[in-house]
């Protein structure tokens, strides 16, 4: 009886993506192995299981692993559960002895990154969970096992080569780079000046290469302070860097103070150059101690400082874990918004928004330059840039505005994505591993939740992105900086994300999409409008699942509905020309060319 | 109640007003000009020039300098001046852009800070001091601040005394209706029915008001209630002066009985009829029997609405008091929920708004309202069981759940004619205290916002299953905002039986001849023409909502299906046949949750598990199936899904404004298409050949608002959109100016009013 509707609890966005992908992408579907393959992906195993469901209870099945995924058949209805990317995994714990009693207490509990846990009951004898348990975590964490990650056993093919979507000499071209005071330099070509940075980026032109080595070993991992954006008009810009190595003796460097103002003087509208710190002042002070800082005002002249309280890795990874408690299985009831506020999850959702908005609102209306830094600079520093250039900048409101965003921002600038991820890696405790690209997905979200017309991408396109995020199937996320994808070569070796995406671009088109050049978006960052992205966080509870947007659905119901009526229009007027060219053709009936068309609302 | 906390800027300009505000009332016409709109019957009680209305705390450079006005009906602002920063108005004919009106106002501050005292005013009281500055507290969220700078400090003092005494009137023949009414009712001396029952054009004369016998005959006969009579039994109020004259009860109850049965009930108010599902199970709504020794009297009821039931089954009773907050509890809440919302600086509550939300209990109450009344759709729907509501007087709560039942089971009421005629029958007719629970005579004890809580539990319906209502949620916000203007009869009082009384007192002492009437004709909230222009009331109107009958294409295949249609429908439902039998082929097209059409259901849903293991099942089942939207409608309640309505609780609220944003910004994209779909449509019907644009000229025929400039419409946002439209916070709130980019300025917000702590009290 509840297994009839088991199917339909269980299946999920990415499941039935995946599945429609596959068949859309011409992959072979092996109908005696049940499981959908991908290019590349070979079974390894499969097993008689109960799957612990924690919405409807233990439900008899079949798991079939590969080494891309585990997917699950139900038993009774022969439909699947569960299609779960193996690069999700987190951890894999073993529940229960082999002296366990009671039903189902022996068997598997999985934890995945993308806010679920699956647990598996298997049967005692014949070490099938010993198995289960050696081969998921073979295949889960590949990097302990010298196996490669997956992405690069892929064979999957695409029409459009996503590697291509970004080419950072024409993106700095069309935000008119070089020009008579920024110029583009290969310093960094062989990543010798900082090897987390591009091979290619943009500096003052007065500040030599000289200047700029000499700059780097007053930056925390040479990150120097290089340009993000430039505004089309005033033509003040965002620079994004490390944090400048000061220490407890409070040490100076001529060399960096100078290329600063070297920064500042590229503006000659304001006298002071913006610097936003983006952590909390008291972190900042106390990065001292291990050598780091920020810029004085003795030190610094003609600058200004501001804090934006934006907390650690460690203070978001958290706050994450908050949330998946109050959500998962359970939605949290009574008190929901309390506990929702005691995450703290939608404060630091707001603080990282609020500091993107100042920086945007310095830049468009303060016709001030602006230096953002964190302590690395590649993790708040990524999501206030890209939030910033996201709000100033219509054209990364586009699907592959987007798309060379990340790619820039993020992906360019070494945001360590596999150490915040871990990919294929088994040490699920890791201190490094922290939820800041999610975090930039959601204040993306929240934006397009108060703009709806405003981006050319849906609701489906940021959920994509996450899954894949963790999945492993492509290059895009892998390793935490150009220099190590480079002598991967991931470019040659793995597919991009963008590959799938352009490839199917209508499915992650916001239909209300509107375009508009010039518009600066400012969203409100207040805790009125700021929302749980409840499709994501919540989506594998059944009760919680959404309908797919009415709103959207009716739009393209009406899209084809003028469609259509245009259409029968035209043929009304080619039939009337034709009626008057040709005054021997009987008038065709109007009952026949109009068979109710009406429209009530 | 507000607290006090009287604003004060804390720069003031000691400038006189600027010259060329002088030279403004030396010319004579322009003197002319500063005199407020009357409407008939209305006279200016009191007024004062030289009055600086506040727009922005934090500066003076924005204020518009005018005339103050206290009528009988409104509080009036005159000025000249142009609205600075205001992109938007949503114009309501009755008032001006400033006006107040006096059944809105909350509570009334008089400030002198040269003093530093403040007084709140009541109906006859004395001020001891020349008021600089006046402060309106208003029942929809505004606080509106006029100075007196350069006002005649006597001329001042009257007009905030004169506010204080009208707004709160101790009688409700004071209330400006019946001044309107009977100034009509003179100036149409030939034709007694001089104003139309439901009121003329606006799609009022659709919405059965259910003060006739016709209108309930056809309720019985459209939900097809077998079993179930219209009795006449309170004719002249003869039995109950809160019920309506009237009712719906079992067929086999016949007058007599309820004669006697009667006097059992608290108010006299015996059972009535609801609404009837087309399973046979019907919504019946009582008071309390007063007197435990007449058990025996509730048992009879029973059996008669048992015996009224095709099936015979059981009756659930649901005994209202004790599952849901009482009035006073969320009366509570709503005023928790004002100050939370109004609250400055903006800031201070940012830190804790969710927590500081929940503990206003609003939300809370709103889900409560919402999952009892799924409960009892799951009884009336799944079980097959009648339901009575029970509450001690059976005009409060049952009133929101009853209407809430219905929204949720029958898409009728999800028309705007269905809508309205459901605030008819479950609100006004069946007697709900609008005069005690609107608190228009300002005894604070009896209020309480029941019918706006109905409101918002609607809009949360509306929120997630946005294409399920004809109407939109401005439409709901507006129908708000009409219960404190007291024109309309509808939300003037307490019961019909008080309208007939009232209105013929007021008409003999006015020597209105009222003919064979029942009481004046008061004008209808549903008349919305006195409000709005049609322009306007295209606003009211939901793009998504697609009609039973409308053809629908379903995906890029252009395949056109039929929307689900309940077979039970009578005249008043459905389509025209012709209609229907050219759609037949698809109608199983779609998978349905709709249990409605499945008339005749060969055995009764299972059991097992007990009553709430049936009813989270139902639950569960209806979840994950696709809604249908002509169907049943079950809200979603878990804490992530029931919100705080913002467009009505946020409008006023500059930082809370998202510029050019919202979901308002869908909408307006969605009415383009929507709008070129219906030239299209017309240009086909009207089988012309010849170009777009001549379609597109024909304008006045729009349903929609925003309309399409020519095919493909690809134009941007309208700057005047926002997360507030149609309404604007500009001069509504007053708060830090918000010109420029409003950021910057928020982020790092200073205090700028002063704390009313160090204001002392007078007296």
């Amino acid at each position: 009886m509840a297994s009839a509707s088991t199917s339909k609890y269980n299946s999920h966005s990415l499941e039935n993506e995946s599945i429609k992908r596959t068949s859309r992408d011409g992959v072979n579907r092996d109908l005696s192995e049940a499981v959908p393959r991908l290019p590349g992906e070979t079974r390894i195993t499969d097993k008689e299981v109960i799957y612990i469901c924690p919405f409807n209870g233990p439900i008899k099945g079949r798991v079939y692993i590969t080494n891309y995924r585990l997917y699950l058949r139900s038993l009774e209805t022969d439909s699947a559960l569960l299609d779960v990317p193996l690069g999700v995994i987190s951890r894999i714990e073993k529940m229960g002895g082999a002296t366990s009693r009671g039903e189902n207490s022996y068997g598997l509990d999985i934890t995945c990154k993308d806010m679920r846990n699956l647990r598996f009951a298997l049967k005692q004898e014949g070490h099938s969970r010993r198995d289960m348990f050696e081969i998921l975590t073979r295949y889960a964490f590949p990097l302990a096992h010298s196996l490669p990650i997956f992405a690069f056993l892929n064979e999957e093919k695409f029409n459009v080569d996503g590697w291509m979507v970004y080419n950072p000499v024409e993106e700095y071209r069309r935000q008119g780079l070089p020009n008579h005071h920024w110029r583009i330099t290969f310093i960094n070509k062989c990543y010798e000046l900082c090897d987390t940075y591009p091979p290619l980026l943009v500096v003052p032109f007065r500040a030599t290469d000289e200047d700029l080595k000499r700059v780097a070993t007053f930056r925390s991992r040479n990150r120097i302070p290089v340009l993000s954006w430039i505004h089309p008009e005033n033509k003040t810009v965002i620079v994004r860097c490390s944090q400048p190595l000061v220490g407890m003796s409070g040490k100076r460097n001529k060399d960096d103070e100078k290329y600063l103002d070297v920064i500042r003087e590229t503006n000659r509208q304001i006298s002071k150059l913006t610097i936003y710190d983006a952590r909390p002042s008291v972190n900042a002070v106390a990065n001292k101690a291990t050598g780091g800082g920020y810029e004085s005002d003795d030190a610094y002249h003609n600058t200004e400082l501001f804090f934006l309280d934006i907390h650690n890795i460690h203070v978001m990874r958290e706050s994450l874990k908050k949330v998946k408690d109050i959500v998962y299985p359970n939605v949290e009831e009574s008190h929901w918004l309390s506990s929702l506020e005691s995450t703290h999850w939608l404060e630091h959702i707001k603080l990282i928004l609020t500091g993107a908005i100042q920086v945007a609102d310095k830049v468009s209306s303060g016709r001030s330059s602006v230096l953002v830094h964190c302590s690395d600079g590649w993790d708040r520093t990524a999501q206030l840039t890209s939030l910033a250039m996201l709000m100033l900048d219509s054209f990364y409101r586009s699907i592959e505005g987007f798309e060379i965003l990340v790619q820039k921002e993020w992906i360019s600038f070494g945001h360590k994505f596999a150490s915040r991820i871990g990919h294929g890696d088994k040490n699920h405790a890791d201190a490094d591993r922290s939820p800041i690209f999610l975090q930039f997905i959601d204040c993306v979200w929240q934006m397009s939740k108060q703009f709806p017309t405003a981006f050319e991408f849906n609701e489906r396109f940021l959920m994509t992105i996450l899954d894949h995020l963790y999945s492993c199937r492509f290059g895009t996320f892998l390793y935490n900086c150009e220099s190590a994808r480079e002598r991967q070569k991931v470019t040659e070796r793995t597919a991009s994300l963008w590959s799938l995406i352009n490839s199917n671009k209508d499915t992650f088109k916001n239909p209300f999409y509107t375009k508009e050049i010039n518009r600066v978006l400012y969203p409100v960052a207040s805790m009125r409008h700021l929302e749980l992205w409840v499709n994501y966080y919540i989506r594998w509870n059944p009760r919680i699942k959404q309908q797919p947007n009415p709103v959207e659905q009716r739009y393209m119901e009406l899209l084809a509905l003028r469609d259509e009526y245009i259409k029968r229009l035209e043929e009304l007027q080619l039939a009337n020309s034709a009626k008057l060219s040709d005054p021997s053709t009987s008038p065709s009936s109007p009952s026949q060319m109009l068979p109710h068309v009406q429209t009530h609302f | 109640m507000f607290s006090l906390k009287p604003p004060r800027p804390t720069f003031r300009s000691y400038l006189l007003p600027p010259p060329q505000a002088e030279d403004k009332f030396d010319s004579e016409p322009k003197i002319k000009k500063l005199e407020p709109v009357l409407l008939p019957g209305e006279i200016v009680v009191n007024e004062v020039s030289f009055v600086r209305k506040c727009i922005a705390t934090d500066t003076s450079q924005y204020d518009l300098w005018g005339k103050l006005i206290c009528s009988n009906f409104k509080i009036s602002f005159v000025t000249d001046d142009p609205m600075p920063l205001q992109k938007f108005h949503y114009r309501n004919l009755l008032l001006g852009e400033h006006d107040v009106p006096l059944t809105c106002i909350e509570q009334i501050v008089a400030v002198n800070d040269h003093k530093r005292k403040q007084k709140v005013l009541g109906p006859n009281q004395k001020l001891k001091f020349n008021p600089t500055e006046l402060i309106i507290y208003c029942k929809d969220f505004r606080i509106v601040r006029f100075r007196f700078d350069e006002s005649g400090p006597e001329s001042a003092k009257k007009v905030c005394l004169a506010i204080a005494h009208y707004s709160q009137p101790t009688d409700l023949q004071l209330l400006f209706a019946f001044e309107y009414v009977g100034k009509k009712y003179h100036s149409s001396a030939s034709t007694p029915n001089g104003l139309p029952a439901g009121g003329g054009p606006g799609g009022a004369q659709k919405t059965p008001l259910f003060e006739a016998y016709s209108d309930w005959d056809r309720e019985v006969k459209r939900t097809g209630a077998s079993g179930w009579r219209v009795s006449s039994v309170n004719e002249g109020y003869m039995i109950s002066t809160c019920l309506p004259e009237y009712f719906v009860v079992p067929s086999s109850l016949a007058d007599q009985d309820l004669k006697t049965f009667s006097h059992s009930f608290v108010g006299r108010r015996m059972p009535l009829w609801s609404w009837s599902h087309p399973n046979g199970s019907a919504l019946v709504r009582t008071a309390l029997v007063k007197d435990l020794q007449q058990r025996k009297i509730d048992q009879r009821i029973c059996n008669a609405i048992t015996k009224s039931h095709p099936q015979r089954s059981d009756v659930h009773k649901s005994d209202l008091d004790k599952t849901l907050p009482n009035i006073q509890e969320i009366q509570a809440a709503f005023v928790k929920l004002k100050h939370l919302c109004v609250n400055e600086p903006f800031e201070e509550t940012e830190e804790r708004w969710l927590s500081s939300l929940e503990s206003t209990r609003w939300l809370e109450y709103v889900r409560a309202f919402l999952r009892h009344s799924a409960e009892l759709v799951y009884t009336l729907d799944s079980r097959r069981v009648s339901v009575v509501l029970q509450e001690e007087e059976g005009r409060d709560l049952s009133c929101v759940v009853a209407s809430l039942v219905q929204v949720m089971l029958d898409p009728y009421f999800r028309t705007i004619p269905g809508f309205q005629s459901l605030v008819q029958k479950e609100w006004v007719m069946a007697g709900h205290q609008f005069l005690d629970r609107c608190n228009h005579l300002k005894r604070s004890e009896k209020e309480s916002p029941l019918f706006l809580l109905f409101l918002d539990a609607t809009w949360q319906l509306l929120d997630q299953f946005p294409a399920a209502f004809e109407f939109s949620e401005t439409y709901l916000a507006v129908l708000g905002d009409s219960t404190r203007i007291s024109l309309f009869g509808t939300f003037l009082f307490n019961s019909p039986h008080q309208r007939v009384k009232q209105s013929t007192e007021f008409a003999i002492s006015r020597n209105i001849q009222l003919g064979d009437e029942k009481g004046l004709k008061f004008p209808s909230v549903w008349d919305w023409s006195l409000q709005f222009t049609a322009k306007d009331r295209t606003l009211f109107h939901n793009p998504l909502y697609v009609g039973r009958s409308a053809p629908c294409v379903r995906n890029s295949s252009g395949k056109a299906f039929k929307r689900t249609k309940r077979n039970c429908s009578s005249t008043l439902r459905g389509m025209p046949a012709s209609l229907r039998n050219g759609l037949l082929g698809d109608q199983d097209s779609l998978p349905r949750r709709n249990s409605l059409i499945l008339q005749v259901r060969p055995e009764p849903p299972p059991h097992a598990g007990g009553p709430d293991g049936g009813l989270e099942r139902f639950f569960g089942e209806w979840l994950c199936r696709p809604a249908d939207l002509h169907g049943l409608l079950l809200p979603r309640l878990s804490g992530a899904h029931i919100k705080l309505w913002k467009l009505c609780y946020f409008r006023w609220v500059p930082e809370a404004q998202i510029d050019r944003g919202g979901f308002i910004t869908a909408f307006h994209r969605l009415s383009l298409l929507a709008d070129e779909v219906d030239v299209l449509s017309r240009t086909l019907r009207q089988h012309r050949a010849g170009p777009l644009e001549a379609a597109y000229a024909e304008l006045g025929q729009s349903r929609m608002y925003f309309r399409a400039r020519g095919p493909q419409d690809a134009s941007g946002t309208p700057a005047f959109l926002s997360s507030s439209f149609p309404f604007s916070p500009v001069g509504n709130l007053c708060r830090r100016s918000i010109s420029g980019t409003p950021l910057s300025a928020f982020l790092s917000g200073a205090k700028t009013w002063l704390s009313t702590e160090t204001l002392a009290p007078e007296d």
